[in-house]
């Protein structure tokens, strides 16, 4: 006969948490009623998870060790995905709030569905229920989903179906061209509108009107260290820009009312407009000093040593 | 004594115009700078001069040196005693009665020539030490060795020492060479001028993260011995001017050319990539250049260096040249690419003529800026084209003839007797034009102008071959005697004087071109014609009349040959009329018979042009009517033709006029200019003719049609730049539409919205190009729009009686100016525009008038272009309150 010191399977569950729970039992509030029917409810489980991995007998302690384990570690679950569903300004936890909780934990969330179906489980009966709290009627509509056969019969009903079941609704994309170019202009707008604005308001700004520095507030003149670098180098949204812009992608919609991208190169006369000549032309003939591969320039030799100098 | 920097000169020449002979030929010069303080922005040195004297009795040998502190001289290791005196520093004593310009101008004329280097003299004398004298009578060898240093220049050499943390190299401060004409004597003693000719052994000690960049051959670069400093040692062995050396020091990143490996680029510490890209295109100025001078680029090396607060866009050294950082692009950038492009080309004439042939005098000067200049232009129209190339001869030529028109004669060839300057030839200015720096910078911009046109005039009447044989034989001859030694007179070859240039040309062309040079070169001033016409049909005779204009300031007469081009029903016939003293009326016998075509019952002529090639420098104001102007607008098919046409159509407010130039806008084959410069004449058409105007505004629909969505007319179509016609178009068409008027004078509220919805639709996002010069005209476009407000008995401007429309402006130009902070636009082109419009919102009585805005934008450490602008917007505020000032008296 084995003694269970550790549960097997418990052992890469549990992780942390503390909540050993001391002090008297005299009391028999309620709350501790509830508690210990907790408790023991989470005993059983222990216990029927330490029969599924084989242990026939444990001694009190580590099943109590057990215990506390899984209560931690569920009280941790909860306690984690409360935080994760108030960051996100709600009250009741979504699914996704779990699952980040336990990934978070370091649980492999993707093997719980087969962990739950698996055929060797053991069906824990529902806990006694001393004061079954009275749900009011609601009203039903549609037929509810029964459980699924992994779910014990005593867990609660699923929900009236049309509180969880979507009908997904298509609504045509916009894309009147039109409208896309007026919603992108007036965002644009309204983000630099937004953007200059909190920069005037958070730091010092001129104004043109003596008596109102806040309908058209000016960042104020800032001067720069090396006025040159700000001016001359593209910012780093126009080298994104560049990176990004193909002359053949030009939007769709005029791209067929663009005018032809180069100037023909028929000539002859003076009508021709030779402005084309300013094409970006990177490609060139060919090197003026051929196909060397070594540079001799002055400016990439090493610079010398000294040479020890011998006094006249 | 270990001096690490040092530098030699040496120079030799022979003055065979002016008689004149150097006591003191030089014949190798060593320069060694051998400590730079960027924080101090202090120098120290010493040069070394090797002289040959040329007479017997030479006990003293003058050299030019400004603000240098000179602290010992030595001739032949001898102790030699000397003299400073600058008589530049003070013009006039304190003490002198006369205090007006003309009094100073003469004194300041006499101080700069005191110190002339052509004429022996120089700021500091040497006495040569008595032992020496027999040496020297013996006409051997000296050498002069002067030490010296230089503190906080205030010319010469600049420093830029950016004020942050960090070394020098990490806050790319730099220094660098700059002046304006012959001001080497700023930060070494020389003889500082164009005509003394030596080699030189150039040193610089610098700190080990920087690079010193000079004229010749890098030798070699060595660390000094405790590792932290390097000594660049340059020799120039081809005999060269002390004017023409050059020096820039900083923490440059290095670009060899890629297509010339002797080409080295540098620039300041990020801005590499722009270099790559600026640079990308000079190979092939080389090549253009080489080519039509049949001669190869004349030193073994080149260097381009781009800094900050350059002096001047360009400058041409010896075997470098220094340009300004803000030439700099990347290839987003359309609008500055073709002008870097003419900088670079503008400097590598001058490599040609200018730096490796200098000038024999002052007086000499128009011919190595003629030549420069006009080999600069071949290339411009080799590379921009025919039309550009015109516009830009034709462009040259209003400048000069408004200026001496406006100013006086601009005179080449100035010939100077020795006595007073009693017959001054330039009385009509403020100041003596004897020598360089006396002048004035715009005069001297003139001066450059009318000397590349002098040069075209001359390649008219004896052809380019000639022309460029002519440099070409200047080249060899040049080229054969910079190897030569000193000692065989042969520098003297490297030097142009007018004299030598001509016989050149004599020799070569077989022609007389005296008149020509009489006309132009040796006198001032331009010839102002005035034409009209009649039409005789019996005789069907054209009866043309010309008037000259010699009497007032800045005029000449012109007497000669005159191309007049008349286009007649059945073609162009060009006449030569010869130009007398007494001659006004001119028969000119027509080909077609006015009976061809009903339409033209009065004359079989269309339009009549008078020097159509532009062959005299001149004005011409020709009186023809408007279906003439009409027609030469829309069939001749020289650009110069048609803008002179748009121009002249302003008067002719009719909608014939209107026609021509909507379809002139039209037409993709014409040229951009004309086609942007009818965009302007068609707005002042049009408010001229505001109450009988039918449709919508002049150009909207032109612009809707070339460059809105066909789907939704009001919104413009996403960015593409990559037909730079049409985008040149595009910037203009708003900036002119701006300027229509309706009949309360107001602009058009549709015209208004219309530009205010180019901006909100602008998107760039696709572009393969930048938009900031395309946003910066939109704002000028707004600027254009502005009339004045309407005032109630001076009422304070406040937000409250703010004009709706101004409203909506100012809404625009406060984002755009604020987001400029946050993503500033390439050269800060939209800052420009914006303080610009501002200052018109306060000139026109929108926004209270205050000049504090543009002061904070004046202030160092703003970039330059938005400084210039701001200045501007205080100096028109002074102005205007200047004047309220008076009209309160």
């Amino acid at each position: 006969m084995r003694t269970a010191l550790y549960g097997s399977k418990m052992a890469d569950t549990a992780s942390g948490g503390s909540g050993t729970r001391s002090g008297s039992k005299h009391a028999t509030t309620p709350a501790d009623n509830y508690y210990l029917a907790r408790r023991r409810t989470l005993q059983v489980v222990v216990s029927s998870l330490l029969t599924e991995a084989g242990f026939e007998s444990a001694e009190k302690a580590a099943v109590e060790t057990l215990t506390e384990m899984l209560q931690s570690y569920i009280s941790e679950i909860g306690r984690s995905a409360k935080s994760y569903c108030e960051h996100t300004a709600r009250t009741q936890p979504t699914l996704s709030d779990i699952v980040v909780t336990l990934v978070e934990m370091g649980f492999n969330v993707e093997t719980l569905p087969a962990y739950a179906k698996r055929s060797q489980r053991m069906v824990i009966t529902a806990p006694p229920v001393t004061n079954q709290p009275v749900t009011p009627k609601a009203l039903t509509a549609g037929q509810n989903k029964p459980h699924p056969s992994h779910i014990p019969g005593h867990f609660p009903e699923f929900p009236d179906p049309h509180t969880y079941i979507k009908t997904p609704t298509y609504r045509e994309p916009v894309s009147d061209y039109q409208v896309l170019r007026e919603k992108a202009a007036s965002q644009r707008r309204d983000v630099e509108r937004a953007l200059t604005r909190f920069m005037a308001k958070t730091g010092e700004t001129q104004s043109l009107f003596k008596d109102d520095v806040s309908t058209f507030p000016l960042i104020a003149a800032r001067p720069f260290t090396v006025p040159y670098l700000t001016a001359l180098l593209p910012s780093e949204l126009e080298m994104q820009q560049m990176e990004e812009t193909d002359s053949s992608e030009q939007d769709d919609q005029t791209d067929t009312e663009n005018l032809p991208l180069h100037m023909s190169t028929d000539d002859s006369g003076p009508e021709k407009e030779n402005a084309s000549v300013l094409q970006q032309n990177t490609s060139l003939s060919g090197s003026r000093n051929g196909e060397e591969n070594v540079i001799d320039n002055p400016y990439l030799r090493p610079v010398k040593k000294p040479k020890i100098r011998r006094k006249k | 004594q270990t001096p690490t920097g040092m530098l030699l000169f040496r120079m030799n020449r022979k003055k065979g115009d002016k008689g004149f002979e150097s006591p003191r030929p030089t014949t190798h010069q060593v320069v060694c700078i051998n400590n730079i303080n960027f924080q101090r922005k202090s120098v120290v040195g010493y040069v070394e001069l090797t002289i040959f004297p040329t007479v017997a009795n030479l006990n003293r040998i003058k050299l030019n040196s400004k603000q240098c502190r000179i602290y010992r001289v030595r001739v032949n290791d001898l102790e030699a005693a000397f003299i400073y005196n600058d008589p530049t520093l003070e013009v006039c004593h304190h003490e002198s009665k006369q205090r007006n310009l003309n009094y100073f101008s003469n004194a300041y004329a006499a101080a700069v020539s005191a110190v002339d280097p052509d004429a022996g003299n120089g700021e500091l004398c040497i006495k040569v030490p008595s032992e020496l004298w027999k040496h020297v009578d013996e006409l051997k060898v000296l050498k002069v060795h002067i030490n010296f240093s230089l503190d906080q220049p205030k010319g010469g050499l600049h420093f830029v020492v950016p004020n942050m943390e960090g070394s020098m190299a990490e806050r790319g401060a730099h220094v660098f060479s700059c002046g304006y004409q012959n001001s080497t004597r700023f930060w070494f003693p020389c003889v500082d001028s164009y005509s003394e000719l030596c080699t030189w052994k150039l040193e610089y000690t610098v700190d080990a993260a920087m690079v010193a960049v000079s004229n010749g051959d890098l030798v070699e670069t060595v660390y000094t011995h405790d590792m932290r400093k390097k000594t660049f040692h340059y020799m120039l062995t081809i005999p060269t001017a002390a004017s023409n050396i050059s020096l820039a020091i900083g923490p440059f990143e290095i670009l060899v050319d890629p297509y010339m490996h002797e080409v080295t680029h540098f620039c300041l510490p990020q801005l590499l990539p722009l270099l790559k890209h600026t640079t990308s295109y000079l190979h092939e100025v080389f090549e253009f250049y080489e080519e039509i001078l049949t001669c190869r680029y004349p030193y073994s090396c080149f260097k381009t260096v781009f800094i900050d607060e350059a002096y001047v866009e360009v400058a041409a050294y010896a075997s470098m040249s220094i340009f300004s950082t803000n030439l700099l692009h990347s290839a987003m950038i359309i609008d500055e690419t073709p002008l870097t492009r003419r900088c670079l080309a503008q400097a590598l004439a001058q490599q040609f003529f200018g730096c490796f042939i200098s000038r024999m005098s002052w007086s000499d000067e128009w011919v190595l800026k003629g030549i420069s200049g006009y080999i600069y232009g071949l290339w411009m129209k080799k590379t921009f084209g025919v039309n550009e190339y015109r516009h830009w001869i034709k462009q040259e030529l209003d400048q000069i003839v408004a200026y001496e028109l406006k100013t006086g004669g601009v005179l080449l060839h100035p010939i100077f007797g020795g006595g007073k300057e009693k017959d001054n030839p330039a009385s009509h200015l403020h100041f003596s034009i004897k020598h360089p720096h006396t002048l004035s910078w715009e005069y001297y911009t003139m001066f450059q102008c009318k000397a590349h046109l002098v040069m075209r005039l001359i390649e008219n009447r004896i052809s380019m071959e000639f022309m460029l044989q002519v440099f070409n034989k200047l080249l060899s001859l040049a080229s054969t005697a910079s190897s030569q030694k000193f000692q065989s007179h042969m520098w003297s070859q490297m030097l142009v004087s007018t004299s030598g240039f001509l016989k050149s040309i004599s020799n070569v062309s077989g022609k007389d071109i005296q008149p020509l040079i009489k006309q132009w070169v040796d006198q001032s001033g331009v010839v102002k014609f005035y034409g009209s016409f009649a039409f005789n049909r019996k005789r069907n005779v054209l009866e043309l009349e010309i008037k000259q204009d010699y009497t007032s300031p800045g005029t000449q007469k012109y007497v000669g040959p005159l191309k007049v081009t008349v286009q007649e029903l059945d073609g162009s016939f060009n006449h030569t009329l010869q130009i007398e003293e007494n001659s006004l009326k001119h028969d000119i016998p027509c080909h077609s018979k006015s009976r061809s075509l009903e339409m033209f019952a009065d004359s079989p002529l269309l339009w009549i042009r008078i020097d159509p090639d532009m062959s005299v420098l001149r004005k011409v104001e020709f009186e023809q009517s408007d279906f003439m102007w009409q027609y030469q607008l829309r069939y001749e098919r020289d650009v110069v033709a048609q803008e002179e046409a748009i121009l002249a159509l302003e008067k002719f407010p009719t909608p014939a006029s209107r026609l021509a130039l909507t379809d002139i806008l039209e037409q993709e084959q014409c040229f951009y200019r004309v086609r942007m410069l009818a965009c302007f004449c068609l707005a002042k058409i049009a408010n001229s003719m505001v109450s009988t105007w039918t449709g919508p505004p002049a150009m909207k629909s032109l612009f809707t049609r070339m460059f809105c969505c066909k789907t939704c007319p009001n919104i413009v179509k996403t960015n593409n730049f990559m037909n730079f016609q049409s985008y040149f178009l595009q910037k203009t068409m708003p900036v002119a539409m701006a300027l229509l008027r309706d009949v309360h004078n107001l602009c058009p509220k549709e015209v208004l919205m219309f530009i205010l919805d180019l901006i909100k639709y602008n998107d760039n996002r696709k572009n393969k190009f930048s938009d900031n010069y395309y946003r910066a005209e939109l704002i000028d476009a707004l600027a254009n729009s502005v009339t004045p407000a309407v005032s109630v008995n001076n009422e304070v401007r406040t937000l409250d009686n703010l004009n709706p429309d101004v409203r909506l402006i100012l809404e625009e130009i406060t984002r755009f100016l604020n987001m400029e902070k946050l993503l500033p636009s390439y050269r800060h082109t939209i800052t420009v525009s914006c303080l610009k419009a501002i200052r018109v919102l306060q000139k026109n009585g929108h926004v209270p008038s205050d000049p504090a805005l543009f002061k904070s934008y004046a202030e160092y450490g703003h970039f330059i272009d938005v400084r210039i602008a701001a200045l501007e917007a205080v100096v028109d505020y002074t102005k205007g309150t200047f004047f309220k000032y008076f009209d309160t008296l």
